[in-house]
């Protein structure tokens, strides 16, 4: 419970009054009538001005390490974006493919798992959808296959590493947990779940991909070293983001956190990118790196870890893990399963960072059960498995999916909810089975 | 000052019923940057400008708004493609190109608010009166700055 003594607003229990301005949150996200950030920073200023928490205990209920790090990425990210090696590299990849179009659709979509292992999802398919875009114009095919299978193999690709899905840093900055923690225990699964997602994509969609030796030569003659705008910036970006990766491959023995590392890097290329430039200048393009970070979501992220310390401090935290506990009979099995399952259900609905956050103190509160902090690791690489790769279950499910959505809109190539809905449903579910028989064998 | 005594009361118009290979050939015979549309009436429709024209040649991975392609130098030179992207939009009504981006103007609108738009837009804008909607004339940056000399 809180430890300063709080007064809830009317008498009312403090319990009640966290549950019900987290249910109203909640809901409002949902609806998606209201921006996000506005609904998660009126619901976290209700739980102080209510009395659940004071001003002081909802600061030090905000984790900064997950804020720092998503910040310090956002920032590396669009630096590196504007040097266009997300251009060549995809332009690189479709004429390694030979310019077909299923084996450009296979390649594009590896190419975007790994550029989401590595960096954020929506960041990822906002920088490989237009090259996409371009080349299935130019090849004559329609674009919807590549699409999805993007939307699909981002969401996968993020699940592997501490810092390719909001979820795994979360989890990852609460546990403590290092890059290799998640690499180690999490990419041997999505390796099998990648494969298992595009051998279907392959074989529905290579009838349909069919182009003309024109269209194909047409593409195999763009230039990709034209598309590298600055090959300074990507020299400076490409040597920065390597520094920041072995940062947090080696993050655990040099005891450094990973919001460091990546505010450091963000930091550094900022460093590279402007001593030369006059102060103007300087003014004008840092204010740009920054105002390109996702505001939107850092405050989204802010004001969850304030209503998830509220749900805490109320003591509904501990009450929902004594019911999930007293549903699967204590078994740590059936535990690990239906938090596999029911995390995955669920974000392919609702938001999935909300849905982590309200889950990471709950799995923390079942330790003295399961035997101590370190026994209930299976639950977080279920926790992991199921929200990031329960976001491919619909076309709401995760960010990334919302935004290539969009893209395809304006291009004229809209993306249907039941349309997706119908192959990218079962698609997850396949991928959920795998990460259910992997937790079996390699965990339980 | 006011748009009124500066505007180009007789400006060339596309009439609706057109089509984008009629407009587009009046636009380069003319050598205008772009042309107001009318209807029957002479009611202000849109206009027809290079912007669209050069929607129409641009891959659409280079429209997206904010998430669009800002380099397309690593494609290959094929002006025959171009051609053929006219050729196929040539007989397509004028209606699917019109542009409500420019706002119309009045003959009242003070010189000041003329250049504000200018400066947003950078296009010659439409004169219509007011009520009706019926263009009456065009104001491009030439009338302004020949007025100000």
């Amino acid at each position: 419970m809180e430890p300063h003594s709080v007064h809830v607003a009317f008498g009312a229990s403090a319990a009640l009054v966290a549950s019900l301005v987290f249910v109203a949150v909640y809901a409002l996200v949902v609806s998606e009538k209201l921006n996000r950030a506005i609904v998660a920073l009126l619901g976290a200023g209700l739980m102080i001005l209510l009395g659940v928490v004071t001003q002081e205990a909802a600061i030090n209920g905000i984790d900064f390490n997950t804020i720092g790090l998503l910040l310090g990425m956002m920032v590396l990210v669009g630096i590196t974006g504007k040097s266009g090696l997300f251009q060549f590299v995809a332009i690189w990849s479709a004429k390694k493919a030979g310019a077909r179009p299923p084996a450009v659709l296979i390649m594009l979509s590896v190419i975007t798992a790994l550029f989401s292992a590595l960096l954020d999802n929506v960041t990822t398919v906002l920088l490989i959808v237009p090259v996409t875009l371009l080349i299935a114009e130019e090849l004559k095919v329609q674009s919807y296959p590549f699409l999805v299978s993007e939307v699909l193999c981002s969401n996968i690709g993020g699940t592997s590493t501490l810092i390719g899905d909001p979820p795994n840093i979360m989890i990852g900055s609460a546990l403590d947990l290092t890059f290799n923690d998640f690499f180690l225990n999490l990419a041997p699964a999505i390796a099998i779940v990648l494969l298992a997602t595009l051998i279907p994509m392959w074989l529905v969609w290579r009838k349909d991909l069919v182009t003309t030796e024109e269209a194909r030569r047409h593409v195999m003659e763009f230039n990709e070293w034209e598309a590298i705008r600055d090959p300074r910036l990507l020299k400076q970006s490409l040597s920065v983001l390597g520094v920041v990766i072995a940062g947090f491959v080696a993050a655990h023995s040099i005891h450094i956190q990973p919001a460091t590392i990546a505010m450091f890097g963000a930091a550094l290329l900022l460093l590279l990118d402007n001593y030369r430039r006059p102060a103007e200048d300087q003014a004008h393009n840092v204010h740009a790196a920054f105002a390109e970070a996702e505001w939107v979501t850092l405050l989204f992220f802010v004001g969850l870890f304030v209503l998830v310390h509220g749900l805490e401090a109320a003591g509904v935290i501990r009450w929902l893990a004594q019911e999930l506990l007293a549903a699967t009979g204590g078994d740590f099995k059936v535990t690990t399963f239906a938090i596999l399952w029911g995390s995955a259900l669920l974000s392919a609905f609702i938001d999935n960072i909300p849905f982590v956050a309200t889950m990471i103190p709950l799995i923390k509160s079942m330790a003295p059960v399961f035997g101590g902090e370190h026994a209930l690791m299976p639950l977080w690489w279920a926790l992991s498995l199921g929200a990031c790769l329960g976001g491919n279950g619909t076309l709401i499910g995760a960010s990334a999916n919302l935004v290539v959505a969009g893209m395809a809109e304006r291009a004229g190539q809209p993306i249907r909810f039941m349309a997706y809905l119908k192959s990218s449903f079962l698609i997850m579910l396949l991928s959920i089975a795998i990460s259910h028989v992997y937790l079996y064998f390699r965990f339980l | 000052m006011t748009v009124g005594s500066l505007m180009n009361a007789t400006p060339v118009t596309v009439p609706l019923a057109e089509t984008f290979a009629g407009a587009y050939r009046l636009m380069t015979s003319q050598r205008l940057s772009s042309i107001p549309v009318v209807d029957t009436r002479g009611v202000y429709q849109g206009m027809f400008d290079f912007q669209d024209v050069w929607e129409l040649l641009l891959p659409r991975a280079a429209l997206l708004g904010m998430e669009s392609l800002t380099n397309l130098a690593f494609l290959s030179e094929a002006v025959n493609k171009l051609h053929d992207k006219l050729e196929q939009a040539g007989s397509r009504p004028i209606r699917e190109f019109l542009d409500a981006t420019a706002p119309p103007v009045h003959p009242d609108t003070p010189i000041k608010e003329v250049i504000l738009l200018f400066h947003q837009y950078n296009v010659s804008l439409p004169v219509v009166e007011r009520g009706t909607n019926r263009l009456v004339g065009m104001i491009s940056p030439w009338e302004v700055l020949d007025a100000l000399q």
